[in-house]
């Protein structure tokens, strides 16, 4: 029996299927129920016009009752947006990926709301503690211990 | 109306399809699951989702500290979700107990934190304030030390307890690089001039001081100061005055004994990092780091072959750039050798013994010698049980209260300018031990007041002579590095065949 987290990941996926994504999003690989991508774009007026980026999603066994990791991709054919909350290696912190998770979100619902969090920045800038950050910065974003509140996030400590 | 009331209030057994909004399988009304799962709807939305898969999730989330605050209510509409559960009063009490039980033991943990903290600074300061009685003994002298402050802590003035602590730190700053001018005997000079005998029960103040014909050329408060030089003066004047003037001075020998250049304005930040393994009271600084690269200097050659030292890499990184002279090379090879953290703090507390000793030596060397027996001001010890009066001879409660306020406040003036000019009765008195010291900063120079004078005279010397011996030391070191030469060996036991020689050894 299949458990719940690639059952959910099925229904999810054949959502998608069926109803397509929402707009400026689309699927490019769920082959297996661990990794997915998609791509986004902020469409209308916004700082990101023209600019098209590449979202991970990692899922572990307890998903939907643990969050996805989701991180922008960083490589040759993509960059990370540059946003307050954006780290360049392509972390990004927001609520929903950490103490904000709730399993009535979804893959869909996560890009939406990443999507809007890019169409609503005011101004293109990297998080202040970019570089710090980046230096130490674990491989799965759901290991670092974001803190949320404020203009611009920090780190409180890095779980390695 | 009556009949909207009466309807029954759909609940989530009504419901066509059921969608859990966790894992998202869906359970039709028509299609049962088999085995029967719990359907739960915990709040005022929509949303509803299997009891096992809600349960899962809250318990989840409340052992996340950062989510558990939204582990108990709905993500959709926030309403809280209630929980029922065998939860007895047992339960309860130990869930209480628990939770005290973790703050008390937040409380317990901080409070042993304090605990050490305040226990480490109390020893601190009980070792610092030991520490500083024992210095004080040791450059008073006996009679003096115990005149003011005694054994029994119990007799001290309450100013001791800032004073003494003090005086380790004071002797260990003193030696740090940084010129602020503080002083390893200032502070001993400026704190206890002024201070009273301690009274105890068994002291009396003899009618001595009242009646003695000296008492009225005392009470005059001549303008000249007295000899030796009370403590305040000298810490405040003399003792600055001297230490300049002698550092002035040792840096002008030092530097025709090593025959080295004056060293360029920029020389003291540089002097600052340099400094800091230097030990001694008074600073020792040749200054010849940053000498003009193009002057043309026997020792340079030598000075290469110094850098090559293993060790010495670290001090010339700091000087910025090869030192091109054999005395900088000196200097740094005895500084690598010799320095340490331990050295500096050892160095600074011994202070007062060597004081000590120097004291007692100059006080053997005075029986024969009149003009060190002035010079150090010795005087034969207080009969016993005899206390100096604190401030002045005439002393006297009645007619102090009689005179006019004025009055006091003139005679207070005139009183506390002869403090700081003459030193207090208890000073001139006594056996001026710190004399010895004293010419000791008179030398370094002035420190010893009789035995403390004495004492500071001796330090002084001892400086003075710590001084010449490191000179000496430098001076030997640079001759070592300028007449090195690498010993010249013949060619015996190789063979001369395989050497291009001028005269080709004849073939045999």
């Amino acid at each position: 029996m299949a458990s719940i987290s690639s059952r959910r990941l099925r229904k999810e996926l054949n959502e998608i299927n069926a109803e397509g994504c929402p707009c400026g999003i689309k699927l490019l690989n769920a082959d297996n129920f661990e990794t997915w991508f998609f791509s986004i774009e902020v469409l209308g007026e916004s700082l990101y016009q023209g600019e098209v980026f590449k979202l991970m999603f990692r899922f572990d066994s307890s998903y939907p009752i643990s969050s996805p990791a989701v991180q922008f991709v960083v490589g040759p054919d993509s960059q990370a947006p540059i946003h307050p909350h954006v780290y360049s290696n392509g972390h990004i912190c927001a609520s929903i990926l950490g103490n904000e998770w709730s399993p009535v979100l979804s893959v869909s619902a996560v890009c939406v709301t990443l999507q809007s969090m890019l169409a609503s920045c005011k101004a293109k800038e990297r998080p202040v503690d970019n570089d710090r950050y980046v230096r130490y910065a674990p491989d799965n974003p759901k290991k670092t211990r974001f803190h949320y509140d404020g203009k611009y996030p920090h780190i409180q400590h890095n779980i390695s | 109306m009556a009949q909207v009331a009466q309807r029954n209030i759909p609940t989530i057994d009504d419901l066509k399809v059921k969608l859990c909004y966790i894992c998202r399988e869906e359970e039709r009304y028509d299609a049962p699951e088999v085995p029967p799962k719990a359907w739960t709807h915990p709040c005022n939305c929509t949303l509803v989702a299997h009891e096992a898969c809600l349960l899962h999730w809250i318990q989840t989330s409340q052992q996340n500290r950062s989510r558990a605050a939204n582990a108990l209510k709905c993500p959709q509409c926030g309403t809280a979700y209630e929980l029922e559960s065998k939860n007895p009063l047992l339960l309860r009490l130990m869930d209480a107990a628990n939770r005290g039980l973790s703050t008390m033991g937040k409380v317990v943990t901080i409070a042993s934190l304090t605990v050490v903290v305040v226990s480490l600074g109390t020893g601190m300061y009980i070792i610092s304030t030991a520490y500083g009685a024992y210095a004080l003994k040791e450059f008073l002298g006996e009679e003096m030390f115990n005149l003011l402050l005694t054994e029994d802590p119990s007799n001290w003035p309450w100013h001791s307890f800032i004073n003494l602590p003090l005086i380790p730190l004071a002797l260990i700053i003193s030696r740090l690089p940084l010129d602020i001018g503080v002083t390893p005997i200032v502070p001993v000079l400026l704190a206890w001039p002024t201070s009273s005998p301690v009274h105890s029960r068994d002291r009396i103040i003899l009618e001595l001081w009242k009646s003695s014909a000296d008492v009225l050329k005392r009470s005059s408060y001549p303008m000249l100061p007295s000899w030796p030089p009370p403590p305040l003066f000298l810490g405040l004047f003399i003792y600055p005055v001297v230490r300049g003037a002698y550092k002035v001075l040792l840096t002008k020998f030092s530097r025709w004994v090593l025959n080295t250049q004056p060293e360029q304005a920029n020389a003291p930040v540089q002097r600052v990092v340099l400094a800091l393994n230097d030990d001694g009271p008074f600073r020792i600084r040749i200054g010849a780091n940053l000498e003009d690269p193009a002057a043309d200097r026997p020792g340079r050659v030598q000075a290469g072959q110094a850098d090559a030292q293993p060790g010495d890499a670290a001090d010339n990184a700091e000087a910025e750039g090869l030192p091109d002279d054999a005395a900088v090379a000196a200097e740094n090879t005895i500084r690598v050798s010799g320095t340490s953290l331990g050295r500096l703090i050892g160095g600074a507390l011994i202070i007062p013994r060597i004081s000590s000793f120097m004291g007692s030596l100059l006080f053997r060397m005075s029986k024969h010698s009149w003009v060190l027996r002035r010079l150090l001001a010795i005087r034969p010890p207080l009969p016993s049980g005899l206390v100096p009066p604190a401030l002045f001879p005439m002393y006297d409660e009645k007619a102090w209260r009689a005179m006019s306020t004025a009055k006091q406040i003139g005679v207070a003036g005139v009183m506390g300018l002869s403090v700081m000019w003459r030193g207090t009765y208890a000073w001139a008195e006594c056996d001026p031990v710190w004399s010895a010291s004293s010419v000791s900063i008179l030398a370094a120079i002035l420190l010893t007041f009789t035995r403390r004078w004495r004492n500071s005279l001796g330090l002084g010397i001892f400086t003075v002579a710590k001084d010449c011996l490191h000179l000496l030391h430098l001076w030997l070191t640079k001759r070592e590095l300028e007449s090195r030469r690498v010993k010249n060996r013949s060619f015996e036991g190789v063979d001369i065949r395989e050497l291009d020689l001028i005269n080709p050894a004849p073939a045999s």
